[in-house]
């Protein structure tokens, strides 16, 4: 008998840069909210980056 | 965003005026004005104008009301703080800087220090932003204005992917209105407010008070 696989929902993770500190910030989309700060330079390996929808305009 | 008055200490639940793409200038604004702050807002007025900032300040608006009601609606307002701090200033005038800067800082504003001569920044303001005027200070001003427009960008960036919490997404929408007077951020604000379920609630909700912007 095969054993019971448990599916655990894959977590909606992005991060962005923030450009005052120039590190990079992981978002838990789910969650709303921030969950972490890069110390070091580069993005997190693995983790797609997030960008400005097109369509937003400058006034 | 909760705002608690400053004499008082208890949660301030009317409307705020706000003024989109408005700069707080922090330095002596009574008589008599040192030289080199005149010298400073004559050069940076035309740089902000082409930016469509507007520069105000403790002055430029009268109320009835205590003094530090009036700067901390003024802070509230605005999205940019520039302080002028120079060589000489007097301890209290450079402690209501400080303390005025640090306002902002909490407050989620863009706050930049401009020093003139031989003048040190505390140690709590050592990664605050701060521009020397000298020979390159146009330059360094002008580095400050664009990355508004990036910071702006980057709020709206996390407004969307923080939707799922409303209340900070409305903020960030709110903050990135402020630093480009973007209309369309406003109505963005409104529709995640309207998308909640927040029937029901006082006229002067915390959330109601949010989108008021």
């Amino acid at each position: 008998m095969r054993g019971r696989v448990i599916m655990s929902k894959k977590k909606d993770i992005v991060q962005v840069k923030n450009p005052k500190s120039g590190h990079y910030v992981k978002i838990d989309r789910d969650e709303g909210k921030i969950i972490g700060h890069k110390k070091s330079e580069g993005p997190y390996k693995g983790v797609p980056i997030a960008r400005k929808k097109s369509g937003d305009k400058k006034k | 965003m909760i705002y608690y008055h400053p004499s008082d200490g208890d949660v301030y639940s009317t409307s705020i005026k706000y003024r989109p793409q408005t700069c707080f200038l922090m330095t002596k604004i009574g008589q008599p004005i040192p030289l080199v702050v005149q010298e400073i807002r004559s050069v940076i007025m035309p740089i902000l104008t082409e930016y469509s900032m507007r520069l105000i300040d403790a002055d430029s608006i009268t109320s009835g009301k205590d003094f530090l009601f009036k700067i901390w609606q003024l802070i509230i307002s605005v999205p940019v703080g520039i302080a002028i701090i120079y060589e000489g200033i007097s301890q209290q005038t450079i402690a209501n800087i400080f303390y005025e800067l640090g306002f902002m800082q909490a407050y989620g504003k863009e706050i930049i220090v401009i020093k003139a001569g031989d003048i040190a920044i505390p140690s709590d303001f050592i990664r605050t932003e701060y521009i020397t005027y000298d020979d390159a200070f146009i330059r360094h001003f002008r580095d400050f204005m664009n990355s508004l427009d990036e910071q702006a960008d980057h709020y709206v960036l996390l407004a969307d992917e923080l939707e799922n919490n409303p209340l900070i997404s409305i903020d960030y929408l709110k903050r990135a209105y402020l630093l480009t007077g973007n209309k369309e951020y406003q109505d963005r604000a409104r529709l995640i407010h309207k998308s909640c379920d927040f029937k029901g609630r006082a006229k002067n909700s915390v959330e109601s008070l949010m989108i008021r912007f």
